[in-house]
């Protein structure tokens, strides 16, 4: 399943946005297969923060471990952010 | 009690004086700055007598050009026991004014030139620190509920600043050893939380620390009596300041 996550908006800041994101978002992962993996894309975000990520990103992680791909992304926003949920939470993606 | 009339303008005019209780500066200097042109004063009247007064937006366009009379603003307003009243551009009431007035700056950034590989970075810190905020005050706010914002592209900074409960209040929720506000400063910027903890938020500022050390960026923070000078080759070292007691938080950020 790929997740473009513009469709969310390109201005992704607030923690409340990402949660309602994230709960907004789970009936669609009703159809997700056993073992298929989830793509992130942050294609068409423009601004990124670990508010938000932290609520919809790692919410998914913790739903479905090890089953989430991130895309690689060139905006500097993305980067900074992921680079700190992941030691914040220890993980790496 | 209606807080609303203490900090948001009720008419789209402003009379002289209150135009000087804004800017903190005497009628006086207001009327010299209408002859000089520097800020032009309406006048009630066809033939240029009676009482002056300002459109809200030329007194707003005047504070954006003029971003040192902003920042004067915002700080009367996040340290004054009243709160003085706010032209309403500068002031967000609720989470979701505060979001269109950054997606707002983030075009702003995006489309200059100057900005367009950085900007990201810039709304994703003025991002964290208003929406720090609104979490962190939610139900709990002293008076007047809200955030200021206000920028200004060529002088490249944005101020930001909330008459909340401050930092030490905040992390002593769950850091009840805290008893000043600069430890709580240093905590706030530097310890990261654990998703184990009560909460999981509050790693906003570990964010901002971490973009304003990699880049070529600045960031003034105060909370109660400490202030934190932040860029590239400081670290995180805050001070008792000697100046006003500021029982909420302000953030300058030079980028």
């Amino acid at each position: 399943m790929l997740i473009e996550l513009k469709k969310f908006g390109v201005t992704l800041t607030s923690r409340d946005d990402g949660r309602e994101a994230l709960a907004a978002f789970k009936p669609s992962l009703n159809s997700l297969g056993p073992n298929e993996k989830i793509e992130i894309s942050f294609d068409g975000v423009n601004t990124l923060s670990p508010s938000w990520a932290d609520e919809f990103i790692i919410g998914l992680n913790k739903l479905f471990p090890s089953r989430l791909k991130l895309k690689p992304s060139d905006n500097l926003s993305v980067k900074a952010s992921l680079d700190l949920l992941e030691k914040i939470h220890q993980i790496k993606f | 009690m209606n807080h609303n009339k203490y900090f948001s303008i009720p008419y789209p005019i402003l009379s002289i004086s209150q135009a000087a209780d804004m800017l903190d500066v005497n009628i006086q200097t207001l009327r010299r700055w209408d002859k000089s042109g520097k800020l032009k004063a309406e006048r009630f009247s066809t033939d240029g007598s009676g009482p002056r007064f300002y459109h809200e937006s030329v007194f707003t366009d005047f504070l954006m050009d003029n971003h040192k009379y902003c920042q004067k603003m915002a700080e009367r307003w996040s340290v004054a026991k009243t709160p003085i009243q706010l032209p309403e551009a500068f002031y967000c009431p609720d989470r979701s004014v505060f979001q269109a007035r950054l997606s707002r700056f983030e075009l702003l950034l995006k489309g200059n030139l100057l900005f367009n590989q950085i900007y990201s970075l810039i709304v994703a810190m003025a991002g964290e620190i208003g929406n720090n905020s609104f979490d962190h005050n939610l139900g709990n706010w002293p008076d007047v509920i809200g955030v200021f914002l206000g920028y200004n592209l060529t002088q490249r900074t944005i101020i930001l600043a909330d008459r909340g409960q401050g930092i030490l209040t905040t992390l002593k929720r769950f850091r009840p050893e805290l008893n000043n506000h600069a430890d709580a400063l240093k905590v706030a910027f530097t310890e990261i939380v654990s998703g184990r903890a009560p909460e999981s938020r509050g790693n906003g500022l570990k964010f901002v620390k971490q973009v304003v050390q990699e880049n070529n960026f600045s960031l003034f923070f105060q909370t109660g009596d400490a202030t934190l000078f932040l860029n590239n080759k400081s670290a995180v070292s805050p001070v008792k300041t000697g100046g006003h007691f500021l029982p909420g938080c302000s953030a300058k950020l030079n980028f």
